[in-house]
């Protein structure tokens, strides 16, 4: 087992990285080792990115240690860019973390800044464009996020710094150590462009609330909610829009971010319904939020937005019966889930179990207006209910492939008094393979006046096996 | 004369606020005379009346005090599970019925709150056979959640949503945590919200509750199909048929009948009509009690030993 990071106190202990475990506990009994978890750390890392988006929405994790903020247009909000970098700084140190960081123009440049320069005053390590050959020239050329064999190539040929590669001449750079290094230069020279890729989704509208005193009840936030809402209603009234889907970004005093999803079946802009929405959300959630101390900003997004367009109340008819049925929807969704409500529908398939599907009420109901239907030819009547498994039932048939005379389901004998088949339905070959059985299904009443579905699967003779009678349904 | 009016007047309307309390039928346009007051039998089906929709069956009209109402709970139930085709079809007739009488305008919808235990029992409602039922599908919500207090909670959301004309409340047996106060404020809420809500108990005993009527649905044997020129055709198995005990109704106007109804559902013209007499009733052809060796399988037994354990069809996943 070898060390793979250290904090100061050890590093001025004198132990090293990829230090056998074994040795640095003779060099230092009281040695506290804790396991390596990476995926831990990356979680860390990435609540650490989600906490970060106070700052910006666009927050990206970088590697195994970095992150990268574009603060484009967010640092007047905080008073500045060196504002903005200490105020960062100050909580994640509140939080025990050794943190560096830097502003510049060029995502490569901060990069370096945030890790050479990391002793530095503040002021310095925010970097102007035009400086930035300036800051850079000193910095060792491991700073450029080279690939690991190409320091020490660069360090044999006697190219320390990054000043060393900025004054020769690029072809022959290039030619010898690859045009990676090239890219990299300019990448921290900002004369070429390097994308980040945030973590979350950027949202088209958002809002957000900071608060001089922590909430954590659950009213408190409700409240802020509405408020939000109502203050985001406007801005997609502007627009024209509304939204389907938002997110409640709730910010806890300790760092922990919590994300709040409701969805709605049609675009929304009335911020009660919005609220309503985070209500049902809230009940459902319930111990999923844990507030501990108490969240000190709470942020609103709209994640996806719909063009909302006005429509005139018809006279005749009020048409409030579709807006209760989709804010039914909405409701019962934020509870229990969105595959809590059903519309049943049917689909092109001759196999009963497959003709027949419930899909998410709230898919339906925005889709309702391209649906296509195609008229079904003439089709024996279908049960109402419908057994996901056909029951296995014990059948006598007096001609082999004609109805039952009698059958046993569930132990009890029933007496088939008038009987309608069969309806035969050949297996899918195309989805089933050649070998699916065919069924021969009859419609069936008892002497109670019970009526049943029964198939009998394969043919006898014509198809391997011995058939067997099923029942798989119930009529009305 | 003129206080004389008014205190009438005051005192019709008292009367129908006790009426509706009491979820008793309103009969506006004739006030029953004060001689009549106290003598139930006297008071005439023919009333006009608006909070009810007639399902034309006379015997059953009248039991009901003029036929369905239009907002309120009501019961129907299945003395035991494998009953509940017929009960779960005459809740879907009435439904459907509803939705033909009061819903074109109106633009409403079903909602039909599943109980899971049942539907494993007795199978999951198919799309087609709605259809079939007379049902429209896209004016049918479902929803099958895992606990009776999801279930409540849905029912009384859908209520208060004034989206539906029928709520049906499948529920299985008779559940402890659905008792008086529970039936009670759906009610309540169903009168409150104009809305019918269906009370399904599949295989549970009579219990009391705050419906306006209980029926207990049992399977009965349908007719046959008619061919075009009206002649019937022996054999087949035509329109769902159901027998209905009526075994309360809060205001009964006339005595309950003491045997079932039966009645036929006719999806295509989604009417209730009654089983004609004028059909002679089926009895299947006889049958020798030994059939011969002459076929192939013997009619009197199975043509195999039981299996052990759970056979299933569909060997692969469908």
């Amino acid at each position: 087992m070898r060390l793979l990071a250290l904090d100061e106190k050890a590093l001025a202990l004198g132990l090293k990285r990829h230090q056998g475990l074994a040795e640095a506990k003779a060099m230092c009994p009281q040695l506290d080792a804790v396991a390596a978890d990476a995926a831990a750390d990356l979680r860390f890392l990435e609540a650490l990115a989600d906490w970060c988006s106070r700052y910006t929405p666009l927050a990206a994790r970088d590697g195994t240690d970095g992150l990268f903020l574009d603060i484009t247009g967010c640092s007047h909000l905080f008073g500045g860019e060196e504002n903005l970098l200490s105020d960062l700084i100050f909580r994640l140190e509140a939080m025990g973390l050794a943190v560096g960081g830097a502003i510049s123009h060029a995502p490569g440049l901060s990069w370096a800044a945030a890790r050479y320069r990391m002793h530095q005053p503040l002021e310095s390590r925010i970097i102007r464009p035009d400086t930035a050959g300036a800051v850079l020239s000193p910095l060792p050329v491991s700073a450029l996020r080279l690939e690991a064999e190409t320091v020490p190539l660069l360090m044999k040929a006697g190219l320390r710094t990054i000043g060393d590669l900025m004054c020769l001449p690029r072809a022959p750079l290039a030619r010898r150590f690859g045009s990676h290094l090239i890219k990299r230069l300019d990448q921290a020279l900002g004369r070429e462009d390097e994308p980040i890729s945030p973590r979350l989704p950027v949202a088209g509208l958002s809002l957000e609330r900071r608060l001089a005193e922590p909430v954590a009840r659950e009213e408190d936030l409700l409240f802020m909610a509405g408020e939000l809402s109502r203050g985001l209603a406007p801005m997609l009234e502007e627009r024209g829009l509304g939204g389907r889907l938002f997110e409640l970004s709730l910010f806890r005093v300790d760092g922990a971010v919590f994300h709040v999803h409701a969805g709605s079946s049609r675009p929304l802009r009335d911020p009660a319904r919005m609220e309503a929405l985070f209500a049902g959300r809230f009940t459902a959630l319930q111990d999923d939020i844990d507030a501990g101390y108490g969240f000190e900003t709470l942020r609103l997004s709209v994640s996806h937005a719909e063009p909302l367009e006005s429509r005139q109340m018809d006279l005749a008819r009020p048409s409030r019966s579709t807006e209760g049925l989709a804010d039914f929807i909405d409701q019962a969704s934020a509870r229990f889930g969105a595959g809590c409500l059903m519309m049943p529908v049917t689909r092109e398939s001759h196999l009963p179990e497959r003709a027949s599907a419930f899909v998410h009420a709230q898919e339906v109901l925005s889709a309702a207006d391209h649906a296509m239907r195609s008229s079904q030819p003439y089709r024996p009547a279908r049960p109402i209910r419908l057994f996901r498994y056909p029951e296995r039932v014990e059948a006598v048939a007096e001609v082999p492939e004609g109805p039952p005379v009698q059958f046993r389901w569930r132990r009890i004998l029933h007496r088939v008094v008038k009987a309608e088949g069969p309806e035969r339905i050949a297996g899918e070959w195309w989805l089933d393979g050649e070998e699916a059985l065919t069924r021969d299904y009859f419609r069936i009443e008892d002497e109670a006046g019970r009526r049943y579905w029964l198939f009998r699967e394969g043919l006898y003779d014509r198809e391997p096996g011995v058939p067997r009678w099923f029942l798989h349904g119930l009529f009305a | 004369m003129a206080e004389a009016a008014l205190a009438q007047g005051k005192l019709l309307s008292l009367r129908e606020t006790i009426a509706r309390m009491e979820g008793k039928p309103l009969h506006r346009l004739e006030p029953v005379p004060d001689s009549a007051v106290g003598r139930p039998g006297d008071v005439s089906v023919a009333v006009v009346n608006h909070d009810r929709i007639a399902f034309g069956i006379e015997a059953l009209d009248a039991a009901l005090g003029g036929g369905l109402v239009r907002s309120g709970m009501a019961e129907i139930r299945s003395g035991s599970l494998r009953d509940s085709g017929a009960s779960t079809g005459l809740a879907l007739s009435v439904a459907a019925f509803v939705m033909t009488r009061q819903e074109p305008q109106q633009g409403r919808a079903v909602f039909f709150v599943g109980e899971p235990s049942v539907c494993r029992e007795t199978g999951e409602l198919l799309a087609e056979g709605l259809e079939d039922h007379g049902l429209a599908l896209d004016r049918l919500v479902y929803a099958r959640p895992r606990k009776l207090d999801e279930a409540l909670w849905l029912a009384e959301a859908a209520l208060s949503s004034r989206a539906f004309a029928v709520v049906v409340l499948e529920i299985a047996g008779n559940p402890a945590r659905f008792g008086l106060s529970e039936s009670r404020r759906l009610s309540l809420k169903a009168r409150d919200s104009d809305c019918l809500l269906l009370l399904l108990r599949q295989g549970g005993r009579e219990e009391a509750g705050s419906t306006i009527f209980r029926l207990e649905a049992s399977p009965a044997s349908s007719g046959l199909h008619l061919l075009p020129d009206g002649t019937p055709l022996r054999g087949t198995i035509g329109s769902a048929a159901f027998s209905l005990a009526i075994e309360k109704v809060s205001a009964s106007a006339s005595p309950l009948p003491s045997q079932g109804i039966v009645l036929e559902w006719n999806a295509h013209e989604r009417l209730f009509t009654c089983p004609s007499d004028a059909l002679p009733a089926f009895c299947p052809e006889p049958r020798p009690a030994n059939p011969g060796a002459g076929l192939p399988l013997p009619a009197d037994r199975s043509d195999r030993p039981q299996t052990l354990g759970a056979v299933l069809a569909f060997d692969r996943a469908s």
